[in-house]
C-alpha cells in the first residue's frame, strides 16, 4: 500500500458546501459519507459545462452537439472500465444507482434462472436494497432466501456459506464488498472462489467499496457488480451495473423503450447490441458526464492514496471513541479488514438524540437502522448512530466529533 | 456543559418515566410508531366511570419522546374523559419548557407528541364504537383529524 499522504487542505478547497455555516454559525463537518458524499467544483462543473455548452440526446442524431454528448458519455464508460479493470466496456450499463442495478439482475436474469425450490443467499449486513428485491424473486418463485450469518466481531461467517452450498440448490450468493454499517470488508475473493467451486453466480454489491479502495472486476471474478455515483464525489441518479458479458448475452431486456432496439415492427422487436439492449429511454446523460469528472477527480488523488487516509482516520477516531464514557462501537477490530465507517451508540441514549446534540455543533452524523434492519436485529438494536469519513474529513474533524460524544456523555452522566 | 433541549429535568422525566408497563386487557390499547426517529410506543388504558382509571405505557424511544409520554400519563391518570379528549399538546409541552419545539424542530416536535396521538387515535376509537348515529360519529372523526 501506498503511503503517499493526500493533500486534505487543496481538497477542501474544491468543495464549495465545506466552506459553509450550519447551525448559528458553526462550520460544517460532514461525517455521512457513507450515505452520500460532498461534490468537487470539477463535477459540478462539468455537469453545468454539459447543459451550458453541449446539450443534445445520445446515439440518435447526427449533429454537431449531438455527436459531442454521444462521445462524452460514452467515454465515461471507457474511464469506469479503466477505473475498475473491467475488459469489455459493452459490460457497464448505466442504471440510476446501485438499487436499480440489483432489481435489474432480480427481475431479468432472476427470473430467467430462478426456479421453485432454488436457494439465493445474501448476507445479514446487507443493505436493503440487496434484500428486498430478492424477497420479492424468492415469493414470486417459490424459491428460499437465506442469510450467512455475522459473528460478534461484525465478520462474515463462512462456513454458513458452505452449508448452504452444499445443498446443491444456490442459484445466487449476493453480498456488499463493504457493510455500509459496520464498515467490514467482506472477504469477496474467498466466497467468489467456493462458489464458482459450486458453480453457483456472485453479485457483489460495491456501493461502499468502489468509492473507497482499489476494485479490480477481473481478479474478483464475480458475475455481478453494482455500485453508485453519488458515494464517490459523483451526482445523484447515476450508477453501473456490470455483467460478465456470457451472462449478459442470455438476459432479457429490463425495460422496453427507445434506444434499447434494433427493429421494432406491430408485434415484433428485435434489441439492440449490449450495452444499449439495458439501457432503455433517454439517459441520465449530464450526471453520466459528471460521474467522468468524479472518477477523474478519485483518479488524480490515487484510490491507494485514500484507502490510507481513510485508514489513519479511521485508527485515529477509534482510538479516540473508545475512550468516551458509556459509548459501545461496533464492527471489525482490525483496522486493515474495515472501512471508513463507523457505528456506535451510547449505554441508554437513543440514537436520535445523539444526533441532535452532535448536530448543535454541526456535525452531520446519520441515525438510524441505515437501511439495514436485518442486521439491526442481528446486533440486537433498534438503530445507531455512524460517522462515516471521506478524502476531506481532518484530524481536527474527529476531535470535534470526539467533543460533541463527550457532551453526550456529561448531560446523560454517562 | 448544557444543552437547551437535553435539560436535566429531560433526561431524568424520561429516564424515571412514570407509569411505564402493561395493562391486562385494557379498554384501550393503541400503537403508534414515528419512523423517522425509531419510536414505537403503545399507550393502554382502562375506562371507568368516564374517567380514565388506569394508564400504562411501553415501547421504544428517544428521550424526547419517553419524557413527553410520561408527563401525558400523568397529566390524564385519574381525568374524565373529557378533559382528556380536550387535552392539549401545549399543556404536555408547557411541563417541560419544550412549547419552542412547535416552531422550531418540525422534526423532534413530531417525537414530543407521539403519545399524544396514540392517546386521541385510541380514544377516538374508543368513543367512536359507543356511538350509534352516524352525525356524531362524523364530528368525531373531525376533531379526531384535527389531533394536532
Amino acid at each position: 500500500m501506498q503511503t503517499s499522504a493526500l493533500s486534505t487542505e487543496n481538497i477542501r478547497k474544491d468543495f464549495p458546501i465545506l466552506q459553509r455555516m450550519v447551525r448559528d454559525g458553526k462550520p460544517l463537518v460532514y461525517l455521512d459519507n457513507a450515505s452520500t458524499t460532498q461534490k468537487p467544483n470539477q463535477v459540478i462543473d462539468a455537469i453545468s459545462d454539459y447543459y451550458k455548452n453541449h446539450n443534445a440526446n445520445v446515439h440518435r442524431a447526427v449533429y454537431a452537439l449531438a455527436e459531442e454528448s454521444t462521445e462524452a458519455y460514452e467515454k465515461t464508460r471507457e474511464k469506469i472500465s479503466k477505473f475498475l479493470n473491467i475488459k469489455n466496456k459493452e459490460e457497464v450499463i448505466f442504471v440510476r444507482g446501485t438499487t436499480e442495478a440489483i432489481n435489474l439482475v432480480a427481475y431479468t436474469w432472476g427470473r430467467q434462472n430462478i426456479k421453485k425450490g432454488d436457494i439465493i443467499v445474501t448476507t445479514e449486513y446487507e443493505h436493503h436494497s440487496n434484500i428486498v428485491p430478492w424477497q420479492l424473486l424468492a415469493k414470486e418463485k417459490g424459491a428460499k432466501l437465506e442469510y450467512i450469518g455475522i459473528n460478534d466481531n461484525g465478520e462474515l461467517i463462512l462456513d454458513h456459506l458452505d452449508s448452504y452450498l452444499e445443498t446443491g440448490k444456490v442459484k445466487l450468493v449476493t453480498f456488499s464488498q463493504m457493510s455500509n454499517v459496520l464498515g467490514t470488508i467482506s472477504n469477496s475473493e474467498e466466497i467468489i472462489k467456493r462458489c464458482k467451486k459450486a458453480g453457483v453466480k456472485t453479485l457483489v454489491d460495491g456501493a461502499q467499496s468502489v468509492p473507497h479502495m482499489k476494485v479490480d472486476i477481473e481478479k474478483l471474478d464475480c458475475d455481478f457488480f453494482a455500485f453508485s455515483a453519488h458515494k464517490m464525489l459523483g451526482p445523484t441518479g447515476v450508477g453501473v451495473l456490470w455483467v460478465r458479458k456470457e451472462i449478459l448475452e442470455t438476459m432479457p431486456p429490463f425495460h422496453g423503450g427507445g434506444d434499447m432496439i434494433r427493429e421494432v415492427h406491430k408485434y415484433e422487436t428485435t434489441w439492440n447490441d449490449l450495452p444499449y439492449k439495458f439501457e432503455a429511454g433517454t439517459p441520465n446523460i449530464a450526471d453520466v458526464i459528471g460521474f467522468s469528472a468524479a472518477i477523474d477527480y478519485l483518479s488524480n488523488i490515487g484510490m491507494d492514496a485514500i484507502r490510507q487516509h481513510e485508514i489513519d482516520l479511521t485508527k485515529y477516531a477509534l482510538e479516540k471513541m473508545s475512550q468516551v464514557k458509556g459509548i459501545t462501537i461496533y464492527g471489525v477490530k482490525d483496522i486493515l479488514n474495515r472501512g471508513g465507517v463507523i457505528s456506535f451508540n451510547f449505554h441508554d441514549v437513543h440514537p436520535h438524540d445523539v444526533a441532535t446534540i452532535i448536530d448543535r455543533e454541526g456535525i452531520a452524523v446519520r441515525s438510524g437502522h441505515h437501511c439495514a434492519q436485518v442486521l439491526m436485529e442481528r446486533l440486537n438494536v433498534a438503530a445507531t448512530n455512524r460517522a462515516s469519513f471521506y478524502i476531506y474529513n481532518t484530524k481536527e474533524d474527529v476531535d470535534k466529533l470526539i467533543k460533541s460524544l463527550e457532551k453526550v456523555s456529561e448531560l446523560y452522566k454517562l | 456543559m448544557s444543552d437547551p433541549l437535553y435539560t436535566e429535568i429531560i433526561i431524568d422525566e424520561a429516564r424515571n418515566a412514570s407509569n411505564e408497563g402493561t395493562l391486562e386487557n385494557p379498554d384501550i390499547s393503541q400503537h403508534d410508531s414515528n419512523p423517522m426517529c425509531g419510536d414505537s410506543i403503545t399507550l393502554q388504558m382502562n375506562v371507568n366511570d368516564d374517567s380514565i382509571s388506569d394508564v400504562k405505557w411501553h415501547g421504544d424511544g428517544c428521550t424526547i419522546c419517553k419524557a413527553c409520554t410520561s408527563v401525558l400519563t400523568q397529566l390524564i391518570k385519574g381525568k374524565d374523559l373529557g378533559y382528556v379528549r380536550n387535552l392539549k399538546k401545549e399543556e404536555i409541552l408547557s411541563e417541560l419548557g419544550l412549547e419552542y419545539l412547535l416552531k422550531q424542530s418540525p422534526i423532534r416536535i413530531k417525537c414530543a407528541l407521539l403519545s399524544l396521538k396514540a392517546l386521541k387515535l385510541g380514544l377516538y376509537t374508543f368513543l367512536g364504537k359507543k356511538i350509534e348515529d352516524s352525525a356524531s360519529l362524523n364530528n368525531l372523526k373531525d376533531e379526531a383529524s384535527k389531533l394536532y
